[in-house]
């Protein structure tokens, strides 16, 4: 390296203390108004059917790119253009500007976001109101959501680490609860983009577990690197049971109604979704298999992380999904007894019974894929991982 | 003989509805807009006709939109009030959406001094289209395209460069070049990516396209017996839709217009048989010989109608005498070379019909299109007055296709609206309940012998006219043959601007008229 240890603690402000820079508190609440408002427009749907541009909902999804607008745009101009800037030597450049990295990933993704809009907008008149969810404009509006977490998880991470370079304990402790938050809604929007997947109704097939399988692992192991903390996994999945959870609890308190139809099924307030899935499971024990094995090689860790993974979720997921099915889950808590007002009476889903389950060789064959894809996710995730350990701007 | 199908939807080339119709005591002049993709919104304006003219006062109007059949028809969502003009108290607007293709509903209830008041207008959803995209946004577009690729590239390369490095510190010679190799492999990566985005949408495009309406084809073909063979065939669509599914609408199963091109100077309304499924045959009629456009209208039973269109070059042709309710009517050519439109019609402009009656068209003006308008139309005896024998023909005062000269637009309209009059059935009888039961059938203009307690929809029973034409039947109250006026009126409004011409066909004693009138639409009004 071409500087010394000295010269780099003279580059740094004193203005380090406890305290959190408010760029940080904007980051981490924009990537809790998208949590909120893409569950929240989901319900909308389900509800009431018909919205425009400007639904609470909306609104919520979009200030995620105008608060990551604002705290980013603020640090790169801040850090670009001020002289003896104290974030200059925390910077990386890029096309002449200055900021952390993670400001230049999160203003990608407020611009990735504004983008999808009017492309969304066109798309809507050129071929019909979200005839799939999974459309280029909604995965481009999800890219940049994703950027946007991404983004403010790598300039937590960053000033952890440079607190814990400089000593900074109690900073570096209240940096990581952020990131174990941020990480929680990550979860929280990694199981949003496999909900279609993950219905209750598909939870007796390999399939529900091989969506999970392919990148879920590649979070946690993320998560636990970067954040340094031996329970990451469990506080993430946590967040994410709670978060979810909440929704249930929450989201029928208020009243709504279809207003477009079909209606199948009279709707009188918001429908929450799904329970969450029973992340925490497998979330415990690969904290607890990570903490053994720390000094393996990563692929040991990834080939081990595999079955822990996709077993363990199949042996709490499996019989809890039945559990679902049953009337003792219709209730307030649970919420297996919403349905969305277009659900036709002969759906699986209001009859309560799974899609096309598997047995033996089918469902085996299925579960050995989801290993490998839960193995090589935490092989990414865990070298992912340790180099986000290393970022120091 | 050539055959030529072109593109049709319910009409052809006029996919706005018309319709006036009676919300229990309220009188309605609806137009209803659908949209061109599916989901998309319909827009909906209604005028409530006579008010302050001794109509009673409207004090709300809502609208809903529902599936025509099926369960889904029975679990409306909540209404949509509509919007009252502010400058106009009679004019009302809204919009809805409609969520998939197929036959749906538009139910207007009105609630006013004299009470509630419901009145269903059938709605054939089908996308129709795929729009561009405009330059301005497509470079609006490309150009944070570009920024966000090079954004991707600009911050791999950074990490790779120096986000590991303690602050301050200067990247040296080897992380550059590391950061370059980054970024050249990023930037593969990002063309990579906006190909197979390229490709995702093609697939997106085309999976659409297939959503978009295709009208079943018919192929028409003469037989040495004077008959005529017609094959109709799905070249694939909705897998709902059925070639073995269609009702009677007022009375048959088709109804089939032979208009001579390009004058449009001879029209036949005739009524095929089907012989098997998507086979319909016809014994022809004594025909001159020419270039003939083919039009025919069927209803599934769900309630959604389609225009069949075909192309058919004849001889002349010397059939058997028409009888029942197929009819012909000639006229003199349109003139070609119209610049668009021939001159201004004058009010009252009469045609002199075989019998020496003569029917007028009380309102000839000239329209711009898009625009509702009530066509209305009289038939005068031969000494001048009002024809005193009138009698239903098919079930109603009078029935009218309306052309456009270059033979792209064709609507078969009736004095209720554009709609197909079963597809109306099915919804008025939806709407029939306990504390307003009325006849919704009857309380439709021009549809004095309908009634919708003998709706052939379902049954295939024959409709009103022979009640009609048998007044001693008993059963519910009927109009007496006596009480049927000679007058009609057509609600329609011109897709787009051009010359048209307008067939109107009304009965009396044995005989059914057949009138033409040239009319022309100018452009629309700016909204």
């Amino acid at each position: 390296m071409a500087t010394t240890w000295n010269a780099i603690r003279a580059g740094e402000p004193a203005r380090r203390g406890n305290s959190i820079p408010w760029y940080l508190w904007v980051a981490v609440l924009a990537v809790t108004s998208v949590s909120i408002g893409a569950h929240w427009d989901v319900s909308w749907h389900r509800s009431i059917g018909r919205d425009t541009f400007w639904t609470p909902a909306h609104m919520a999804i979009y200030a995620c790119g105008v608060l990551a607008a604002i705290s980013c745009g603020y640090l790169v101009l801040f850090t670009t253009f001020r002289k003896r800037s104290p974030m200059a030597a925390s910077s990386v450049s890029i096309f002449g500007f200055r900021a952390p990295l993670g400001a230049f990933i999160a203003s990608w993704g407020g611009i990735a976001m504004l983008t999808s809009a009017p492309f969304d907008n066109w798309w809507h008149n050129a071929y019909g109101l979200d005839v799939k969810i999974v459309s280029p404009p909604h995965t481009l509006l999800m890219l940049g959501v994703f950027a946007v977490s991404v983004g403010t998880l790598l300039m937590l991470v960053g000033e952890m680490n440079r607190a814990l370079t400089f000593g900074n304990a109690a900073l570096a402790r209240h940096l990581q609860w952020m990131i174990l938050y941020i990480g929680g809604l990550m979860v929280v929007f990694q199981m949003f983009f496999r909900m279609e997947y993950t219905w209750d109704v598909y939870l007796h097939g390999a399939f529900a577990y091989e969506a999970m399988a392919a990148g879920m692992p590649t979070m946690f192991a993320i998560f636990w690197q970067a954040s340094r903390s031996r329970w990451a996994c469990t506080w993430t999945a946590a967040i994410y049971t709670v978060f979810v959870e909440g929704a249930i609890l929450i989201l029928p308190l208020f009243p709504a109604e279809p207003k477009l139809g079909p209606v199948f099924q009279a709707v009188t307030h918001f429908i929450p979704p799904k329970f969450p899935i029973l992340l925490i499971v497998p979330a415990i024990l690969l904290d607890l298999l990570w903490t053994k094995v720390e000094r393996w090689k990563a692929w040991q860790t990834a080939l081990a992380t595999g079955p822990v993974f996709v077993l363990s979720l199949v042996a709490a997921e499996w019989p809890f999904a039945s559990f679902l099915m049953t009337k003792a889950s219709q209730n307030r808590f649970f919420g297996t007894a919403y349905f969305q007002y277009n659900m036709p009476s002969t759906s699986f889903d209001y009859l309560r019974r799974f899609v096309d389950p598997e047995h033996d060789w089918q469902l085996w064959s299925g579960l050995g894929l989801a290993m490998l894809f839960a193995a090589l996710s935490a092989w990414l995730g865990i070298w992912v991982g340790r180099w986000m350990r290393g970022i120091q701007r | 003989m050539l055959l030529i199908a072109v593109p049709a939807v319910a009409h052809v080339g006029s996919p706005d509805i018309y319709a006036e119709g009676n919300a229990g005591p309220y009188r309605l002049l609806v137009t209803i807009r659908p949209p061109l993709v599916i989901p998309g919104v319909a827009e909906i304006e209604v005028r409530a006709v006579g008010l302050g003219n001794g109509q009673p006062a409207i004090s709300s109007l809502e609208i809903a939109p529902i599936p025509l059949t099926g369960e889904a028809s029975k679990h409306p969502p909540v209404a949509d009030r509509m919007k009252q003009s502010a400058s106009d108290k009679s004019f009302y607007t809204g919009a809805l959406w409609i969520m998939a293709s197929g036959s749906w509903q538009v139910r207007f209830t009105v609630q006013g001094s004299q009470g509630a008041g419901v009145l269903s207008i059938p709605v054939p959803a089908t996308s129709s289209s795929t729009r561009g995209m405009d330059a301005g946004l497509g470079i609006l577009l490309g150009a944070l395209g570009l920024l966000l690729v090079a954004g991707v590239v600009g911050i791999v390369g950074a990490a790779a460069r120096e986000a590991q490095l303690p602050p301050g510190a200067e990247p040296n010679a080897s992380s550059r070049s590391r950061a370059w190799i980054a970024m050249a492999f990023t930037l593969a990566l990002m063309i990579a990516a906006v190909i197979g985005g390229k490709i995702w949408w093609n697939n997106e495009a085309g999976d659409y396209a297939k959503y978009v309406y295709k009208p079943l084809t018919m192929e028409a073909t003469v037989e040495a017996n004077r008959t005529l063979h017609l094959k109709i065939e799905d070249p694939g669509w909705l897998k709902s839709r059925k070639i073995d599914d269609f009702v009677p609408d007022h009375d048959h199963l088709m109804h089939l217009y032979l208009i001579r091109q390009p004058g449009l100077d001879v029209v036949y309304h005739l009524h095929p048989d089907q012989v098997a499924p998507g086979n319909f045959d016809l014994a022809l009629p004594s025909i001159p010989a020419g270039d003939y456009s083919l039009y025919a209208d069927v209803v599934h039973a769900t309630g959604f109608p389609e225009t069949l269109v075909t192309r058919l070059e004849l001889p002349a042709i010397e059939g058997r005498a028409l009888s029942g309710d197929d009819a012909k009517g000639t006229a003199p050519p349109v003139v070609s070379g119209w610049n668009g439109c021939p001159a201004n019609p004058a009010p009252g402009a009469k045609f002199r019909l075989p019998d020496g009656y003569t029917m007028t068209w009380t309102n000839a003006s000239t329209q711009p299109a898009k625009t509702p308008e009530i066509f209305d139309f009289r038939l005068l005896d031969a000494a001048g007055n009002p024809a005193s024998d009138m009698d239903l023909y098919m079930g109603m005062v009078g029935h009218a296709a309306f052309v456009k000269d270059d033979g792209t637009v064709f609507a078969h309209v009736h004095p209720s609206g554009t709609m197909s009059m079963a597809a109306l059935m099915m919804a008025a009888a939806q709407n029939r309940s306990s504390h307003a039961k009325q006849d919704a059938m009857a309380a439709m203009p021009g549809m004095e012998g309908m009634d919708s307690d003998e709706a052939p929809v379902a049954s295939g029973k024959p409709g009103r006219k022979e009640a009609a034409n048998a007044p001693e039947t008993t059963g519910p109250a009927k109009s007496p043959v006596s009480a049927i006026p000679n007058a009609v009126g057509f609600p329609y409004g011109f897709p787009a601007a051009g010359a048209y011409r307008i067939f109107v066909q009304m009965k009396h004693g044995q005989t059914v008229e057949t009138a033409a009138f040239d009319a022309c639409a100018s452009a629309p009004r700016p909204n």
